[in-house]
This record gives structure tokens, C-alpha cells and sequence, in this order.
């Protein structure tokens, strides 16, 4: 009896959970919409980075962050009936989660820094018909060499397609501390350095502050992850290339030309003006802040440059130069992130509604408040822009001046293989030609394999 | 009552049928295999599936969403490639190192504590301590313990006049900042284990032994030691799995290509670089299954070697 009583009150028991939690599934806010002209549609957004729904705090300037949902409120004001809804997710392992939303057409809209690997398996839509059929969109708003530079190949087509907008902005620029150069007495980086002026300048400014009596070192550049950019612009500066072709049966790597033996050979030669520890990413804890001990940063990054610059008091400081540019005046990683629609998304109209509100003043204004940069000309007007002008109108340059075609293969192996190689040329383990012979060699295998 | 209870029980109208009572029994038995469901669906999708899986992928030339059959060119693709074999090197050498110190120094340090008077529970979560800590973590703070000019090892070794080493930037010491961490987070499990079975030991064993006039030392050597010999054993087979298994501080140390020049990728860091950072799930699967056949070996003959009974 005790055993059937226990028995029935258990089923009840997760009988009435389970209604519970139905209930409490059923009251929650985010069910569809059912006025209006987008009436019960969902565009369903994935974003990667440090966003939050919710107003927070910059951990750097601690200043007020306006949450997503301002955002949110925006859209759906604009688009009665509609509703978005965020999938946020961090830089870490970005690549394989966005695959596996990609497969499952968790989202509609994607950010994806690595389309062109997406595109090429089919899961995103092409966005050309939907640009012709909008008459009020036009790709004329977005900086100089963004959208040609995101364009990738489809799984069927011979040539470049637009299968995102360009989204967030990024660039690769050099950064310098103007006080170390005072105080070693060696004059400013021009504007586009060559080479041999950064080597000069580093050797000058290694040593003793004779100011400051510090320990200062005349440059700083990871030598470890993104130490094949810094490569492959030390080549493009003097005309080199890291090859050609962008479907993987076109591409030739030319890792080991001329230009790339030279280019390593250089960074070989500043390392030594340099900390010990920038093949394991150590040595520059003290950049960008008052005690600073490094004069000049390569492969630098526009992220929360102008807040950090700001919170630590060093706008009569920090200035930047541009990368080496080829003869075309083309030089330095293309990045950032564009935004596409999935292909299996049931909201494709809205999706592309909402990528047109993504590339709007509205939002990218919010999305440069939240420390990233944005896509568009536009941006060259805004106050919060022109207050920083010195810092940001050679980023927006850099931005309008990369490296074409991208480096679309540096998510793969290419891109380990020659990091790999750069790091033990860096260690001492080959020398520039040996090193980059076997990059050439491993990269032109794994593209047979393939 | 409970007179009249029983009266009740043996009425012979009242006895329940043979056939309805089995039903009833298996009634019950269906109604628990019903609260298993749930954990046996989530082992066969997140453990038996992606196992299956998975060595169909190694088959495949796959990047998640585009796959082509390729027969076994994805296992001769990768027992060709001089980074895996260079990982498996890495995994090994780290691996062994790791044990080789970890072990005889947790034993050491064990006896020491368990012949300590007072203060036992005092050291034992000390040294412990380090295991409970994350290895994510441990590896972010050994990146600064073990920074080449600012880091805390290289200002005590420069202290007593010893020469300082690149650690994590050098190729040729990388491994043992790895080694040196892996001990480090490990050595409070070691000493947790010893001090369990040294306590088994009787100590009617030790008090005869020093009636014999056997000294401390000798104890030690010929009591001690022999009754260790399963805890040992445990420790190297679960050591070793460990180790082969690498993954979590490389990858914190040196990224999933084991920077600097590959010499801390292990080859779960392999795997992990050809699966998931470029879309190459054919070969991580092969890679998986190589290592699931180097690790099987090398477990058996560590069953072989410590006579450790399954």
C-alpha cells in the first residue's frame, strides 16, 4: 500500500513539475508578436563579443554601457510585430560554435569573420538580389574597400559574391608613445614608415631612458598568433605577396619569395630591440598605460584604443602611422566582421532588415559606445569621431587601405603552419630561408591534400 | 488487530493471482527503467553517438556541412604528418617527465606529512590546494610565475645566483614550464592517495619491525614501500591517461598550434587545431582514433607492467 501510495505520489509529483515548468514556459515574455506589418516574425541574431543585454559598466573607463536591448526596442519600433532576440557568444571558439549554429540554423543573422569559409559550404544567402530589390539601400555607405574585401565564393560560383555586409570595422596600423621618443631625442615616425625607419628608430630608443632611467625597448610585436601578419606586411611593403587565388584549387602560396625571406630577416633583426617574451605574447603588460616602456607597437588594433587612451591619460601620447603599403598603396590585414543571413532562416525579408538597421547610424553609433568600430563613412562626422581626430582618422585610413585579397585562408592550417615556422625562426631553431621553405613546402602539401 | 491483519492476508480468495503478481513485479521494473531513460538517451547521444560518429567522419573528408568519402587517406594523412608525430613527442615527453617527478616526490612528501605529530590536516589541504584549483586559471598565473623578466621564478633563480631560463618563449624550455605546472596542480592528488594507503598500513608491522631493530629508513624501504605497490600502480595508469589526454594548460600556454614552433602542442592541441579552428573534422577524427589506439597500447602495457588487475 506504502509502496503504491509513494509510487502514485512520485508520478504526481513530476506530473505537476512538469506543468510547473510548462506554465512557467508558456508566461514568459519573448512569444511572437501578432500586430502590425511584421506581424509574428522573429529575427533571431548572434553576435560575438563582449555584449550584454543589459546596461553594464566599461571595465576600462567605467563608464555607462547602454545594453542591447536599446537596440532591440529600436528595431522593433521600426518594424511592428517584429521581434529580435540575441544569441551572444565570446571570441573564444568562436569559429567552431558558429559552425554548429550555422548547421542547425539556430539564428537568421550571423556575424562571421570567416565567411568565406561559411560561403563556400552553402549555408549563407547571397545578399545581391535582395540589394537590387531595395531601393532605398545603397553599398556606397560603407568605407572604402569593405564591401569588395568581404566578398567570398559560393559553393557553385567562379566568382566573388556579397554574402555579408560589412558589420564591424577593424584595421592593423603602428602605434608609438611620442614621450619615449622625446625622451631618447629621436624624431616621430613619419606617416607611412619604411622598414628600415622602424629599425633605426627601435635601435635608438633600446636601453636605459636617459630620462627616465627606465629600461625601454624600441619595439614590441607578437611573435607568436599574429606573427604571420606582421610577416606578410613586412613582404607587402616591398612588394611582395602571399600569393593568389581564393577558391582552394586557384591558391598559390609565394610564402617563401624574396620578399618574405627579407620581411623575416627584418623582424629577425628588430626582435633584438625588443622584450624577451614576444613569442609567448609577454613584454608589453606595461603598453598603454603611464609606464609605458615600449616606443613602437607593430600590428596594432583599433579595439578601445581611444578609451583606454583617454581613462589613462595619454592623448598627448599615443599616435599611430600606417602600415607598409605596396605600390598601390595597399598594405596590412583586412578584419573585422560582416553580418549575413542563413540560408536556412524562415525570416529572410526581416533578417535582411535587420542587417540594413545593423549598418545604420542608429546602431553602429551603439556599437562604437561598446568599444568596437564601425563600417561605415558616416562615422567620419560624428562628434564622438571628430573629438578623437588624431587617433581615429589614421584608423579609418588604415581601413580603407588593406591588404586585397585578404588573407582569406589565415583561419586554416596555412595560417599555423606559417606562424609555426616564424616562431622558430624567432627561436633561433632555422633561419629565415630554411624557415619559410618549409612553410612553403608544408601549406603547398596540405593544399594537394585537400 | 494485527491478528486480524494476518487473518486477513491468508483468506485464500483474497491471495493475489500468480500471473497478476509477476505482471505487477514487472510493472515496477518497467516504472524504474523509465527514470533511467533520461541518462541512458543522454550517454548514447553525447557519448556513444559522437563515438560513432566520429569514426565515420575519419572516413570522410568533411568540414561540417560538406562531406566527401575518402576511404583511409585521412589516417595516412595524418600518420604522415611530422606535426602529429611531433605532438605525440610533446605528449610523451611531458607525460613522462610529469610522473617521473610528480610521484616519488608526492610519495616523499606524504610520508613526511604522515609522519609529521601534529599539523597533518594542516599540510594535507596545502598541498592540496593546487589540485582543486582550476588548470585554466593555474596556466594563466604560470604565464606570469614563469615570465622571462618579470616572472617570480626567473627573480628567485637570478636571486641565488642560478642562470634564468625563456620558459614559455624558448622551444627548448617551454616543455618543462608545462612540466613544472602539470606537477605543480598534480602533486596534492598524489599525496591525498598516499596518505590513504600509508594510513592502511597496520602498524603492528612497523612496531615488530622495530623490535627487529630495523631503523626509520629501512621501515620505509621494506614496509612502506611494498605496501604501496596498487596505489602506484593506480596513480601511473591514471597518470598516464592524464597525460595522453593533454589539453586544457597547452592550450592556455602556447594556443592550439603549442606556440612557440609547436613544442608544447600535444595531441589533443592537434586535434583540436585540425578540427576546430580549420574545418578539418575528417582528420581530428582520425587523429582521435590514432590516439585512442596509442593510449589503449600504452595503458596496457602499464596494466602489464604495474600487475594491476582490472
Amino acid at each position: 500500500m506504502l509502496k503504491r501510495i509513494s509510487k502514485k505520489g512520485l508520478l504526481l509529483t513530476a506530473s505537476f513539475v512538469l506543468l510547473f515548468f510548462a506554465v512557467l514556459a508558456g508566461c514568459s515574455p519573448g512569444g511572437s508578436k501578432k500586430d502590425g506589418e511584421w506581424a509574428g516574425q522573429t529575427v533571431n541574431v548572434q553576435l560575438i563579443g563582449d555584449f550584454s543585454m543589459e546596461d553594464s559598466t566599461n571595465p576600462i573607463t567605467g563608464e555607462k554601457i547602454r545594453g542591447l536591448d536599446v537596440l532591440k526596442e529600436e528595431f522593433e519600433k521600426q518594424h511592428p510585430g517584429a521581434t529580435v532576440k540575441f544569441i551572444i557568444m565570446p571570441w573564444d571558439g568562436y569559429t567552431e560554435k558558429t559552425q554548429a549554429m550555422l548547421t542547425s540554423g539556430e539564428a537568421d543573422v550571423y556575424q562571421l569573420p570567416g565567411i568565406a569559409d561559411f560561403a563556400a559550404q552553402g549555408v549563407l544567402e547571397p545578399l545581391q538580389p535582395y540589394i537590387e530589390k531595395d531601393s532605398e539601400f545603397s553599398t556606397d555607405i560603407f568605407i572604402d574597400q569593405q564591401v569588395e574585401s568581404w566578398k567570398a565564393l559560393g559553393p557553385d560560383s567562379k566568382e566573388l559574391e556579397m554574402y555579408g555586409l560589412p558589420f564591424l570595422g577593424d584595421a592593423r596600423f603602428i602605434t608609438y608613445d611620442k614621450k619615449l621618443f622625446d625622451d631618447w631625442g629621436v624624431e616621430y615616425l613619419s606617416e607611412h614608415p619604411t622598414m628600415e625607419e622602424i629599425k633605426e628608430k627601435s635601435a635608438k630608443m633600446t636601453g636605459k631612458n636617459p630620462v627616465t632611467g627606465e629600461q625601454n625597448y624600441g619595439v614590441w610585436f607578437r611573435g607568436d598568433w599574429s606573427s604571420a601578419f606582421t610577416l606578410l606586411n613586412a613582404a607587402e611593403g616591398i612588394g611582395g605577396r602571399w600569393g593568389e587565388g581564393f577558391a582552394w584549387e586557384d591558391v598559390k602560396f609565394e610564402f617563401n619569395s624574396p620578399e618574405m625571406v627579407e620581411g623575416l630577416n627584418w623582424m629577425l633583426d628588430i626582435q633584438q630591440y625588443a622584450p624577451e617574451g614576444i613569442v609567448s605574447n609577454q613584454g608589453n603588460e606595461k603598453w598603454m598605460t603611464k609606464d609605458n616602456n615600449i616606443a613602437i607597437m607593430l600590428n596594432s588594433g583599433p579595439g578601445n584604443l581611444v578609451q583606454q587612451t583617454h581613462t589613462q591619460g595619454l592623448e598627448d601620447r599615443i599616435a599611430i602611422a600606417q602600415e607598409f603599403k605596396n605600390e598601390d598603396g595597399m598594405g596590412g590585414l583586412f578584419a573585422g566582421s560582416p553580418i549575413a543571413i542563413g540560408k536556412s532562416s524562415e525570416n529572410k525579408e526581416l533578417a535582411w532588415e535587420w542587417l540594413k538597421f545593423a549598418t545604420s547610424d542608429f546602431a553602429q553609433k551603439y556599437f562604437y559606445e561598446t568599444g568596437v568600430f564601425p563600417s561605415i563613412k558616416s562615422a567620419l562626422e560624428w562628434e564622438e569621431v571628430k573629438q578623437y581626430d588624431d587617433l581615429l582618422g589614421p584608423v579609418f585610413e588604415a581601413m580603407s587601405t588593406p591588404y586585397t585579397p585578404r588573407y582569406h585562408w589565415a583561419a586554416g592550417q596555412p595560417r599555423f603552419i606559417l606562424t609555426s615556422e616564424i616562431e622558430a625562426a624567432l627561436t633561433g631553431k632555422r633561419d629565415a630561408q630554411e624557415a619559410l621553405d618549409k612553410a612553403q613546402k608544408e601549406s603547398t602539401e596540405w593544399l594537394e591534400s585537400r | 488487530m494485527a491478528k486480524d491483519h494476518l487473518k486477513v492476508i491468508a483468506q485464500p480468495d483474497q491471495q493475489v493471482p500468480v500471473g497478476s503478481h509477476k505482471q505487477r513485479k514487472r510493472k515496477v521494473q518497467v516504472t524504474w527503467y523509465l527514470f533511467l531513460i533520461p541518462s541512458f538517451l543522454g550517454i548514447l547521444l553525447f557519448l556513444v553517438y559522437p563515438i560513432f560518429e566520429s569514426f565515420r567522419l575519419s572516413f570522410y573528408q568533411s568540414n561540417g556541412t560538406i562531406e566527401k568519402f575518402i576511404g583511409l587517406q585521412n589516417f595516412q594523412t595524418v600518420l604522415t604528418s611530422q606535426p602529429f608525430w611531433n605532438s605525440v613527442w610533446n605528449t610523451f615527453y611531458i607525460g613522462i617527465f610529469q610522473i617521473a617527478i610528480a610521484v616519488p616526490l608526492g610519495f616523499i612528501f606524504a610520508s613526511l606529512i604522515n609522519s609529521t605529530p601534529k599539523g597533518k590536516n594542516f599540510f594535507k589541504v596545502i598541498y592540496f590546494l593546487p589540485n582543486v584549483t582550476s588548470i585554466v586559471a593555474a596556466a594563466m598565473i604560470f604565464a606570469f610565475v614563469l615570465h622571462p623578466e618579470m616572472g617570480i621564478v626567473n627573480y628567485a633563480l637570478e636571486a641565488v645566483g642560478l642562470p634564468t631560463s625563456k620558459w614559455l618563449s624558448d622551444p627548448s624550455s617551454s616543455k618543462w614550464a608545462v612540466i613544472l605546472l602539470a606537477v605543480w596542480h598534480w602533486i596534492g592528488f598524489i599525496i591525498i592517495i598516499c596518505l590513504a594507503n600509508l594510513q592502511a598500513i597496520s602498524p603492528e608491522m612497523y612496531e615488530a619491525a622495530k623490535i627487529d631493530g630495523a631503523s626509520g629508513f629501512q621501515q620505509w624501504l621494506f614496509i612502506t614501500i611494498p605496501n604501496m605497490g596498487g596505489t602506484f600502480a593506480f596513480l601511473l595508469i591514471t597518470g598516464w591517461i592524464g597525460a595522453l589526454q593533454r589539453f586544457n594548460e597547452v592550450y592556455v600556454l602556447g594556443g592550439p598550434s603549442g606556440s612557440p614552433a609547436r613544442s608544447i602542442q600535444t595531441m589533443g592541441a592537434f586535434i583540436y587545431e585540425r578540427g576546430f579552428t580549420g574545418f578539418e573534422f575528417g582528420i581530428a577524427s582520425a587523429a582521435t582514433y590514432i590516439m585512442f589506439m596509442i593510449i589503449l597500447v600504452f595503458t596496457f602495457i602499464n596494466l602489464k607492467v604495474s600487475k594491476m588487475k582490472l
